[in-house]
């Protein structure tokens, strides 16, 4: 059950950060626009030249990197990443279960790896900083971490998206691979029903499963 | 040496079927941990900032902006308007999908899209008018691949991120090169059919063109949104891709009203979830290219080109070779990214333009897209037409052959590529 409430939470985190990346550069540039050209009512003109939109951009981009960090460990429940599966899908069934266990054991190696990284820098960078001022300990001397350009955020908070997003990935990984080991399922992504239309699965970019496997 | 073990490490990690993200990253890390003293701690940093560039921010926008307009009615409208211009000489639904396929490339950035979207609506009626639907699987997977060279593209973003190109110059110079081989597609499309005696439509009086015209304004629109907000300066192309997204939403959920707002959320995962596969191969790629760069292969790799002689011709010519063969086993994206660190030093080398070198990429990814095993519209279009892929595979022949002797015009007539953004003063 947990593990459904981890799988919600995960699509409406990803949906969100989606539509506010869309809806905050839409008012910048509006902004942008409005503030620059001449308005019947003055007051509104002013408010909005004095209105400072400049830090849009940035969390765009962070936005986007979050989305992009917890999206790609959505992908691997959805089965969406691509590779070159021309080979392994001309293989017998118990070779390209190998295979196919082998790359996903590489993912989740991988994400380890990557998320091990992430929190040693995130815990460099201002967090071990934060811990021990919040805990009231002596600091030091533990650096505070720098800051954002425009918002002043504290980079390790935005940072923070590598260690979670790539051990959530890390998991995900993990769990497909048992999830496969028991049942000879795979998630398939089909980039034709994303899109409107409902079938079709057959392309060398994602590994077959073992549906049908003798 | 390290080249050799890169790139065999590359290649092995790739063919065992693992996603290609992966295997970039885990080429990365494994050659620095073994064979050099670069801090590994270096590479979580690259893994953030690879892609903290607002140009990239162009990719998931266009995705959110297709994935709505794919829904119905701004195809089934586009169709209907380009029908009423072409459908009265021979093969007129097949040419009528070649230029509802060409104008729905223009508010859209991925060609899968946009055999999807007219595909779907156009192979049925061109089979229940006596079609073979072999012709038309082949005429709408071909033609989808114009989605990628039309302007807005999200490969030609692809190129301009890892070649630190710019956007604007790229999308106006695929502007040309779009309505040539949207003409030449329609070429091969009418001679097929006027050898194999396909049926006509009647001639649409001007006045069903212009109502045609009207109803399909709303998606006609979001062209000039996007190519003239770059153009004018009024937005970066990033923020145009945003505009375009808002404007589609507007458009599918409050005019056409294929949409309603329950349905968003469902949209916003799925495209969440595509853009994140495609940024999640770029952060990988940045750091491929990061490797590449540290052990100086680009310029080791553009020494050798001129010092082997090679030419501007022979290099264009074995790029195009080089592309054609790894768009058998790749998708578009994957391919620039690993490629252009390499190729584009050695272009620039010779003298190429960059934009010109960027179009003739993407024209070679078109074609990719329809040779197999992997070209990701052949397998849209056969789930469509539920041909078979070998079918499909010989069912885009005729328009294939077309798209090779575009790729040649393209290769060695950068005009073509260049005019429009030199005429418009965007390039240097």
């Amino acid at each position: 059950m947990p593990i459904k409430i981890l799988d919600r939470l995960e699509e409406i985190f990803i949906a969100l950060l989606m539509a506010s990346a869309t809806l905050i550069t839409f008012i910048a540039v509006v902004h942008r626009y409005l503030a620059s050209s001449d308005l019947p009512i003055e007051s509104v003109q002013d408010w909005l030249v004095q209105l400072d939109l400049s830090w849009a951009q940035e969390l765009t981009i962070i936005l986007f990197v979050w989305m992009a960090k917890f999206g790609a460990a959505y992908g691997v429940r959805t089965g969406i990443h691509v590779g070159v599966d021309v080979l392994i899908n001309r293989l017998g069934d118990q070779k390209r279960r190998f295979f196919i266990l082998f790359g996903l054991f590489a993912g989740a190696l991988f994400t380890a790896a990557i998320g091990t990284l992430g929190a040693h820098f995130v815990w460099g960078n201002g967090a071990h900083y934060a811990w021990l001022s919040w805990q009231g300990l002596d600091i030091g001397d533990v650096p505070e971490g720098p800051v954002t350009p425009d918002l002043e955020w504290p980079t390790w908070i935005v940072y923070l998206a590598i260690p979670l997003g790539s051990f959530l990935m890390c998991f995900r990984f993990l769990q497909v691979a048992w999830h496969f080991y028991g049942s000879g399922d795979l998630p398939h992504h089909d980039h034709g029903f994303v899109l409107g239309n409902t079938d079709g699965s057959n392309d060398d970019m994602h590994p077959k499963d073992m549906k049908g496997a003798k | 040496m390290s080249t050799l073990i890169i790139f065999v490490l590359l290649v092995a990690l790739m063919l065992t079927g693992m996603p290609i993200s992966i295997s970039l990253g885990l080429t990365v890390l494994t050659f620095l941990y073994v064979l050099t003293d670069v801090p590994v701690e270096a590479v979580a940093l690259k893994l953030f900032t690879g892609i903290e560039k607002f140009e990239i921010m162009a990719i998931p926008f266009f995705i959110l902006a297709g994935n709505l307009l794919t829904h119905g009615g701004v195809a089934k409208r586009m169709i209907r308007f380009a029908t009423s211009l072409v459908g009265h000489w021979h093969g007129g639904l097949g040419l009528g999908a070649v230029l509802a396929c060409a104008l729905f490339a223009a508010v859209s950035g991925s060609s899968p899209a946009t055999v999807v979207a007219i595909g779907s609506i156009m192979l049925p009626a061109m089979v229940k008018a006596g079609y073979p639907m072999r012709f038309g699987a082949g005429v709408v997977a071909s033609s989808g691949a114009l989605g990628i060279l039309i302007p807005p593209s999200i490969v030609m973003v692809m190129y301009a991120v890892s070649t630190d190109s710019s956007i604007g110059a790229l999308f106006m110079a695929g502007v040309i090169p779009g309505l040539i081989l949207a003409v030449m597609l329609m070429f091969t499309t009418w001679y097929r059919a006027k050898k194999l005696g396909y049926p006509r439509e009647p001639r649409a009086s001007w006045r069903e063109r212009f109502t045609a015209f009207r109803e399909s304004i709303w998606g006609l629109l979001l062209i000039v949104v996007v190519m003239g907000g770059i153009y004018s300066g009024l937005f970066t192309p990033t923020e145009a891709a945003a505009m375009s997204a808002v404007y589609a939403f507007i458009v599918v959920v409050f005019v056409y009203k294929d949409l309603s707002i329950k349905d968003i959320p469902k949209v916003l995962l799925s495209s969440a979830n595509m853009s994140a596969m495609l940024l999640y191969i770029i952060t990988n790629a940045v750091l491929f290219s990061f490797l590449l760069t540290y052990e100086n292969i680009p310029q080791a790799a553009a020494e050798w080109m001129l010092t082997a002689g090679l030419g501007v011709i022979g290099f264009l010519l074995a790029v195009n070779l080089l592309l054609l063969l790894m768009g058998n086993f790749m998708e578009p994206s994957s391919i620039i990214l690993i490629t252009a660190p390499i190729l584009f030093p050695i272009a620039m080398k010779l003298g190429i333009d960059p934009i010109h070198f960027g179009i003739m990429i993407v024209v070679n990814m078109e074609i990719g897209m329809i040779t197999p095993p992997v070209g990701l519209n052949l397998y849209v279009a056969s789930g469509i037409s539920k041909l078979g892929l070998t079918e499909m595979s010989v069912a885009v022949v005729p328009w294939l052959l077309t798209m090779l002797v575009f790729l040649m015009l393209i290769t060695y007539v950068p005009e073509i590529s260049l005019w429009l953004p030199r005429t418009l003063g965007m390039l240097s």
